[in-house]
């Protein structure tokens, strides 16, 4: 059973994502926002795999996620983007994971994910020609969302890259 | 002469690394087919014996019994003139469904929660949500066993809003913060803050009257609409237990 664990700790913990995705604990929130939970998996196991795994694993993630949500917008072309930044860093200074290095990078990565899928929202709001209210509440929630995520990395992202290193 | 023949273990058929990848893609496609439904049927077994108590559903019954009764003097007034004016669909007390909050969504971009009652129970696209309070969103889809509410908070959710006091039809419009926008497509109408907003009566998707809010402010400036912020009367960030009001239920 350890071996099994072990062997495919990637594997499982990338499944239960989306349960975590659905349980979404509500005591980690910051001015009514949450954390990006895909960032927190994705960064560790983009560290150890590479740009170009990693970029096809955030298609992956960003397909899983978008199909959690049934919405109009897309988390993939966000999360493939920071599956291949983590992939870049993770090669270029792969000795040095500091915990202000996960911290910074997931909250630049959670940065990247929030502003693209929320300019494909004010896109779609100023093509049916309707008022941008949304653009008030956006900015507030990637500041939280970015914040809370570069303050929990460091926990989360390293636990999950001392397991994912210990495998390989 | 030296024969070269590749060894019938090198071929990826053999591999056993190979048979785990193609796995792993036709579960990604059945997850990507099924909608996610066989992830949330999972949760709903996994998260089933955390669900709230008997303690909750007395605070509901409370909550119900106010709610019900500004909704009584409500429909009163609104039996005399409708008596008069239309033939409102009839949504009988067996079309309720006592649901509980089984996921919440409401810190993020989706604005959603995850019911414990699904297509099983009759469930379907369209019904409406009510909790303590009143009216909190509307279903989006529906598994075996769950369904997904978004809420009226929402981005994209658009709902038919009326104006008791003023006897005024309006669009309430997401915005994704706690406090929705209501439109009303004329200018100088007579609103005031603390006006009660509840479901339109004109609206066939939603039953009428349910209460949904309070006029908070009043933005005069717009043109040409009149657009207000409403303080909604519910709040599913706090709520365990709703009720599914079933709209195509026999």
């Amino acid at each position: 059973m350890k071996f099994f664990l072990t062997q495919y700790l990637s594997l499982i913990s990338f499944l239960i994502i989306p349960l975590v995705i659905f349980w979404n604990p509500s005591w980690f929130s910051l001015m009514g926002s949450q954390a990006y939970w895909p960032i927190f998996w994705l960064l560790p196991w983009a560290l150890i795999n590479g740009p170009f795994k990693s970029m096809l694993l955030g298609f992956l993630l960003g397909l899983i996620l978008d199909t959690i949500n049934a919405d109009l917008y897309t988390q993939i072309p966000g999360l493939m983007l920071c599956g291949f930044w983590f992939g870049k860093v993770g090669i270029v200074n792969h000795s040095n994971n500091s915990l202000i290095k996960f911290g910074l990078t997931a909250a630049i990565g959670s940065l990247i994910c929030s502003l693209i899928y929320f300019s494909q929202m004010v896109l779609n709001l100023l093509l049916e020609n309707s008022p941008l209210w949304l653009v008030e509440y956006g900015v507030q929630h990637i500041f939280a969302q970015v914040l809370l995520t570069g303050i929990l990395a460091p926990v989360f992202c390293k636990w999950l890259y001392f397991l994912f290193s210990k495998k390989v | 002469m030296v024969k070269f023949r590749r060894l019938s273990t090198s071929r990826w058929w053999n591999k056993r690394k190979s048979w785990i990848l193609i796995l792993f893609f036709l579960g990604l496609l059945i997850v990507r087919l099924s909608k996610t439904f066989i992830f949330r049927d999972a949760y709903y077994f996994i998260t089933k014996p955390f669900w709230p108590g008997e303690y909750q559903q007395e605070i509901l019954r409370k909550s119900i019994n106010q709610e019900l009764n500004i909704k009584l003097k409500q429909l009163e007034k609104d039996n005399v003139r409708l008596r008069q004016l239309l033939d409102l669909q009839n949504f009988p007390e067996s079309n309720k469904l006592n649901s509980s909050v089984i996921s919440r969504n409401t810190g993020s971009w989706w604005k959603k929660i995850l019911l414990n009652k699904g297509s099983q129970n009759g469930v379907s696209p369209g019904d409406a949500v009510i909790g303590p309070g009143g009216l909190i969103g509307i279903v989006e889809n529906t598994s075996k066993l769950t369904s997904s509410v978004q809420l009226l908070t929402a981005v994209n959710s658009k709902v038919g809003a009326w104006n008791q006091r003023a006897n005024l039809n309006g669009l309430l419009i997401g915005v994704g913060t706690k406090n929705p926008k209501l439109i009303f497509y004329s200018k100088n109408v007579e609103i005031q803050i603390g006006d009660y907003i509840l479901s339109s009566p004109a609206s066939t998707l939603l039953p009428p009257n349910i209460p949904i809010g309070i006029i908070q402010s009043i933005d005069n400036e717009s043109k040409p609409n009149t657009i207000a912020t409403v303080q909604l009367t519910a709040k599913p960030e706090a709520i365990d237990w709703v009720q599914i009001i079933r709209m195509k239920f026999q």
